[in-house]
């Protein structure tokens, strides 16, 4: 299969926020009491039973004026993806097309990928005991169907096919765009199956992370401690054993009835 | 011919060490079972990886317990060196690891079990704290959890490894030592020869409990 990739041109989001609800009625996500943080905004963050939300935000321009952006987030389906390599229980994982799917039943609540992930996107459902996040709509890609959030998009601003087809194309519209637009996502954690064509510098849009990288910290525990570890263990159980056979035990030293001393080494 | 037995432990001491090796034991296992997936299979016994979870977090607790009251019991008599004669016998190993003519006379604890006490009681309250941190991830900052993981399994290298020399040198490799921990009396030999100073010390202060078995 195919490597699959979406594209979500900020430039064409009207913040409507049907990929929101489409998102909800595909993957039967509930809607729950949220709060009013005074922006249309809603809810504020990702939550375990809203896997994408529309981030409104404005931008006060360098000539007074103030423009409103509409960033659909949600996971990146990175191809180095931090939360497969921590998860213990390979719930997370690697779909044939380069996405990164969730098998929410292989799933222990152990929240390893929430710090692990560089977007900050998966979220734990305590009632469940699980974590929930974005997989592509892998039911409806592997049925040939685009994911429910670009069906349902109606500006145009979300489009899905192939890696292939569609780089050159976030390309070609980055270009058209022109100014400050650039394309965000194909340059970090070895290229995401999500990609942003931004109208704005990267660094204008909030909790976009500018360098997204897997942590150091994950790099030292998994490539380098996890082996470390079981070398070492080996080499002590090893060691051990080696010095019975070679050295041989201390053993007491007795005094036999005459004064001689026997044993010990 | 009569065989002179001493007593070495008391019980309280001998439950409290195998409260803390059962528990340690038991959280390497469940916790090498999750950090490898080749190792997976220890969970079926458990109800798989979200049984392992749960037995990893209980005996958590009950290795805290156990850790602090091993700490209460023995910080003074194993978690203080004295100097010079602690280094002396570091530098002979104790005459365990190569021969050595003449050893240092060591008290109760040795410089070398000294080591280990404080490697388990210093890493051992490093594990609970990192632990803790990864059991409830929400109550600190992302950027300080995501460094507990790496910090837990280095605890862990650590700890196995104090633990198998520990294990070898409490069984095969000094043997006499292992009733120590078991019914706690050991020979008049095996105290002269490990302990010596404790022996002389127990004999003056008329402390020296003594059974002859047949």
């Amino acid at each position: 299969m195919s490597e699959k990739m979406k594209v979500i041109d900020v430039s064409k989001c009207t913040g409507c926020r049907g990929c929101q609800l489409a998102c909800k009625q595909w993957n039967q996500l509930p809607a729950k009491q949220t709060k009013n943080v005074g922006t249309y905004q809603n809810p504020p963050e990702l939550q375990p039973n809203t896997w994408t939300l529309v981030r409104f935000q404005e931008i006060k321009k360098d000539d007074g004026s103030v423009k409103w952006t509409f960033r659909k987030e949600g996971c990146m389906h990175c191809t180095d993806a931090a939360c497969v390599k921590v998860c213990p229980s390979g719930a997370l994982h690697h779909t044939e097309f380069g996405t990164v799917g969730i098998a929410q039943e292989k799933c222990i609540g152990c929240k390893e990928c929430m710090s692990a992930c560089p977007f900050e996107v998966p979220r734990y459902d305590s009632e469940k005991n699980k974590v929930s996040k974005c997989d592509l709509c892998f039911s409806r890609v592997a049925e040939n169907l685009p994911p429910a959030c670009v069906k349902a998009c109606p500006t145009g601003a979300l489009s899905f096919g192939d890696k292939a087809d569609m780089l050159p194309k976030a390309q070609k519209r980055v270009a058209q765009l022109g100014g400050d637009a650039s394309l965000y996502g194909d340059g970090f954690v070895g290229g995401t199956h999500v990609a942003y064509v931004l109208q704005e510098k990267p660094e204008v849009y909030v909790k976009l992370p500018r360098n997204p990288q897997v942590p150091l910290s994950v790099i030292i525990w998994k490539d380098l401690l996890k082996p470390v570890a079981l070398l070492g263990a080996g080499a002590v159980v090893g060691g051990a054993l080696l010095h019975y056979l070679i050295h041989g035990p201390k053993r007491p030293v007795e005094i036999t009835e005459d004064g001689k001393k026997e044993g010990g080494n | 011919m009569k065989k002179e037995m001493i007593q070495a432990t008391s019980a309280y001491e001998r439950f409290i060490h195998w409260l803390l090796a059962l528990s340690c034991l038991l959280l390497c296992l469940t916790g090498v079972g999750m950090m490898y997936h080749s190792l997976n299979v220890i969970g079926v016994v458990m109800g798989g990886l979200q049984g392992i979870k749960s037995v990893h977090n209980v005996t958590g607790v009950i290795f805290l317990v156990a850790l602090l009251l091993a700490i209460q019991m023995w910080w003074k008599e194993a978690g203080i060196f004295v100097f010079p004669e602690d280094w002396e016998w570091t530098k002979a190993a104790g005459g365990y690891l190569w021969h050595v003519d003449k050893v240092p006379e060591v008290g109760k604890y040795n410089p070398g079990q000294k080591m280990f006490f404080l490697t388990v009681a210093l890493c051992g309250l490093g594990m609970v704290a990192t632990g803790l941190a990864m059991w409830f991830p929400f109550y600190f900052p992302m950027e300080i959890v995501r460094w507990m993981y790496p910090l837990h399994v280095l605890g862990f290298a650590v700890i196995f490894a104090f633990f198998f020399v520990h294990l070898y040198l409490g069984t095969i490799g000094s043997p006499g030592s292992l009733p120590a921990m078991l019914n706690g009396w050991v020979t008049r030999a095996w105290l002269r020869t490990q302990h010596p100073k404790w022996l002389k010390e127990m004999e003056e202060t008329g402390s020296l409990v003594i059974r002859d078995d047949d």
